[in-house]
């Protein structure tokens, strides 16, 4: 039962990012995945406060759903890297390199960050 | 440029449709996978809180999404199904950022330098990865 929790939780995850994806680009049509930048950093976020919030309070069922299940689907790794590795090519090699660092650093801080919040 | 950046109603259930059952995929095959390593927790020994399984998860996923996007998903039409299909979904709920930020936390917690190590050596495994995704296409 978890194993099917799990699974559509990582597809609202995965669907989350493509709708976060689909409306910047929508919007300002460019190929820089800064949309997927920004999932991945939420994704920490929550993943922060799961861990050192949720923890307490749940079991390890919730915990792999929200975890490995939600946060997995709505981040990605090889997005992270397979687009800029695209956009170097196309000799955009300040946007790739900016996407591989940004992304680890404002993954870290929002972690950091969502480590703090207390929800009541 | 993509063509068509906004999609019509049928055409967008369609794309999250791609997404949905590629992400629900991904994920289940990372989560049957990560059952291979036991990470303990409150371990102090750093080394059994290094994720190998999710580093080979994220590295495999980085070269086939490279490769993909270099050969059969070449055309950049971001609402392409296929590309959301594998890309955004089977690829993406496959690889997770999250649960490597997690381990990276907990090494953290032993070792702020094997940490930063252990995080700058995950970025060049992707780096890597990308790079002979890139080179490795007919």
């Amino acid at each position: 039962m978890t194993l099917v929790l799990v699974t559509v939780a990582g597809a609202l995850g995965a669907a989350l990012r493509f709708v976060m994806e689909y409306l910047v680009r929508r919007h300002h049509p460019t190929r820089r995945p800064w949309a997927t930048v920004a999932a991945n950093v939420l994704g920490a976020l929550i993943a922060g406060w799961i861990v050192y919030r949720l923890s307490a309070s749940s079991d390890a069922h919730i915990h792999a759903i929200l975890l490995t299940g939600f946060c997995g689907g709505l981040t990605t790794f090889s997005s992270a890297f397979a687009v800029p590795a695209l956009l170097q090519r196309e000799h955009h090699w300040g946007y790739a390199a900016a996407i591989v660092v940004a992304t680890p650093v404002l993954s870290g801080l929002a972690f950091a960050l969502g480590m703090s919040i207390t929800l009541h | 440029m993509p063509a068509n950046l906004t999609l019509p109603p049928k055409r967008f259930a369609l794309a999250l449709g791609a997404v949905l059952a590629g992400g629900g995929v991904g994920t289940v095959i990372r989560d049957l996978a990560l059952k291979l390593q036991h990470v303990p927790t409150g371990s102090t020994d750093w080394t059994t809180q290094v994720p190998w399984v999710l580093l080979v998860i994220n590295v495999l996923g980085v070269y086939v999404a490279t490769w993909l996007l270099r050969t059969a998903l070449r055309a950049h039409d971001p609402n392409d199904p296929w590309r959301l299909l594998l890309i955004t979904g089977l690829l993406g709920g496959f690889t997770s950022y999250s649960s490597l930020v997690v381990a990276w936390a907990a090494i953290w917690h032993l070792s702020v330098p094997i940490a930063l190590g252990v995080a700058v050596g995950s970025l060049a495994s992707g780096v890597l990865a990308a790079w002979l995704g890139l080179r490795h296409h007919p």
